[in-house]
């Protein structure tokens, strides 16, 4: 996703609006600019909006108003080969997760590799180590469908981030998790963060966003507030 | 390279989660194939047996009296006006004589007696060698017999006609037997590959989402329809081949079909039949997938 224009922005959206027929208003004129390995607090109540505003940025919505670029690119214009160019280095952990359930802990993983054509040694070991970080190493061959809530988030989560994609977008991904493991999870972030990911979390889970020195922003009734200047940068 | 191997996985998994409805296209597609190599291979021989009997067919008129040139031309044009001939050839009295004698040989004298012109004069036609002139022989010679000046027309065997006419109608089944191929593969193997999407739709999206092309979607299903096509057809293929063999070894002693040589196919023949349907399936699947790419 290289682009010259793009002065180091990774997500632009611009005075974008999302309704939902007949007459539910998701998102109103939300703009931001987020920048290349940036990470992003996106919070706001149940229904604000969050989950939304993910899939208009990995263009599984389109929105009904407004811009969206993603690494200086109008994603309402990629079709075909570009559009699936681009999905490959957008990492996405859904809130529904959107695991095969009747494949094992392992091909669901890898499935974000396998697209890319990555070298089936790279992919297992990528997947072992994953695994590793997340506490599911026993998890390897086990039907992924068996698995409790909190595992199956961890394993949407660790193939979010399997393919190394420049953009992460997570949506609640420590719901199910207690504060041990949520540590895991923001550790493994933080780490692909540093790697030079933007990581866009949605969440409403203080205690992952309330020490952190990132930007948090919080969606009210469609629109998007600053909560907090990040002092990372 | 990977992406063989990806795609190869693939078609293992599909093959492994839907195989009833796999094999059941495949038996499809054999009988097909079969059905219409069967009525394939015997128009072929038809054809062959028929050119055997057709090369010496022609039509002879006899005249009442020999035509001058301006009446042959006459005779010609009418001729032609029925169809279009191989050849037309007037014989005049005396080259009737002088063939007779000649077949007479050394018993020509046996004429020594008769006026030369005791023959009549008449006109060979030699029809066309394809089926829609062979087979209205018949037809053909009512046609020259109503010419003014005629005595009478012959033609060999008149059973010839009603074996082209036979081999016309075997075409027609080879056509409607093509046709049966034609609609078996596509749309079983687009039916399996239907029912394979719809079995594995949470995951097609999910490819979709996470970025992979739709190569890399497609070609999965693309290989599966060539498989059936290329199993298909070669099971088919086969099947004939023994049922060939078997006939041949049945009615092997002296015969009427001890008369022809019976052939199988040409090996380029076997190719094309072969090609065909695994073009034939690759279509059915590719129809299928694109339904789905473009949702
Ligand atoms: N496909 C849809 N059709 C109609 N309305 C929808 C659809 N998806 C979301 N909405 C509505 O849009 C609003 C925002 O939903 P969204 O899922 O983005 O909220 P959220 O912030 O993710 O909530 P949560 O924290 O519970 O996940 C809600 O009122 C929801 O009912
Ligand atoms: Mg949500």
């Amino acid at each position: 996703m290289k682009d010259d224009n793009r002065n180091g922005t990774m997500i632009e959206m611009i005075k974008v609006s999302k309704t939902y027929p007949p007459d539910v208003y998701a998102l109103r004129d939300v703009s931001v600019s987020i920048a290349d390995a940036e990470m992003f607090f996106l919070t706001g109540m149940s229904g604000a909006g969050k989950t939304t505003l993910l899939k208009l940025l990995c263009s599984m919505e389109y929105p009904s108003n407004g811009l969206i670029e993603i690494g200086g690119r109008d994603i309402q214009k990629m079709r075909g080969k570009k559009l699936a160019k681009m999905r490959q280095k957008i990492g996405v952990a859904y809130q529904d997760f959107k695991l095969l359930l009747d494949r094992t802990v392992a091909e669901n993983v890898a499935i974000s590799m396998e697209v890319s054509y990555k070298k089936p040694q790279l992919i297992n070991k990528r997947v072992k180590d994953l695994l590793e970080i997340l506490a599911l190493t026993d998890k390897h061959n086990a039907i992924t469908g068996e698995l409790s809530r909190g595992e199956q988030q961890r394993v949407a989560l660790a193939r979010a981030v399997a393919n190394s994609p420049t953009l992460i977008l997570v949506d609640e991904p420590t719901g199910n998790l207690d504060a041990t493991t949520t540590a895991r999870v923001m550790q493994l972030l933080t780490k692909c963060n540093n790697s030079g990911a933007t990581v866009v979390i949605a969440t409403h889970d203080h205690s992952i966003y309330r020490d952190t020195p990132h930007r948090i922003m919080e969606l009210r009734n469609g629109k998007l507030h600053l909560v907090r200047e990040g002092s990372a940068q | 390279m990977n992406f063989w191997f990806a795609v190869l996985r693939q078609v293992g998994r599909n093959i492994r989660q839907t195989w009833p409805s796999q094999f059941m296209t495949f038996l499809t597609v054999s009988l097909s194939v079969l059905i219409f190599a069967f009525f394939y291979l015997v128009y072929n021989n038809m054809l062959n047996v028929g050119n055997k009997l057709g090369d010496d067919l022609q039509l002879i008129v006899y005249l009442e009296e020999e035509p001058g040139i301006e009446m042959q031309e006459q005779l010609r044009r009418k001729i032609l006006a029925f169809d279009e001939v191989e050849n037309i050839r007037f014989i005049s009295k005396l080259e009737a004589y002088e063939r007779f004698a000649n077949q007479l040989g050394e018993n020509r004298d046996v004429l020594n007696d008769m006026p030369r012109d005791f023959l009549p004069a008449s006109i060979e036609v030699v029809p066309m060698k394809d089926l829609r002139s062979l087979s209205q022989v018949k037809l053909f010679s009512d046609y020259l017999s109503k010419l003014p000046g005629t005595l009478k027309v012959q033609y060999g065997q008149d059973w010839i006609e009603r074996f082209y006419y036979f081999t016309r109608l075997l075409s027609i089944i080879v056509l409607l037997s093509g046709g049966l191929l034609i609609l078996t593969s596509v749309f079983m193997v687009s039916y399996t590959i239907r029912l394979t999407i719809l079995g594995r739709q949470a995951e097609l999206e999910l490819l979709k989402l996470v970025g992979a092309t739709n190569n890399y979607i497609r070609t999965p299903f693309l290989i599966e329809g060539i498989l059936q096509g290329l199993f298909g057809s070669t099971l088919g293929i086969i099947s004939l081949f023994s049922l060939f063999q078997w006939i041949k070894i049945k009615f092997s002693g002296p015969g009427i079909l001890s008369l022809f040589e019976f052939s199988f196919f040409q090996p380029q023949t076997i190719f094309t039949i072969l090609v065909i349907s695994i073009v034939l399936c690759a279509v059915g699947s590719y129809s299928s997938m694109q339904k789905f790419l473009r949702m």
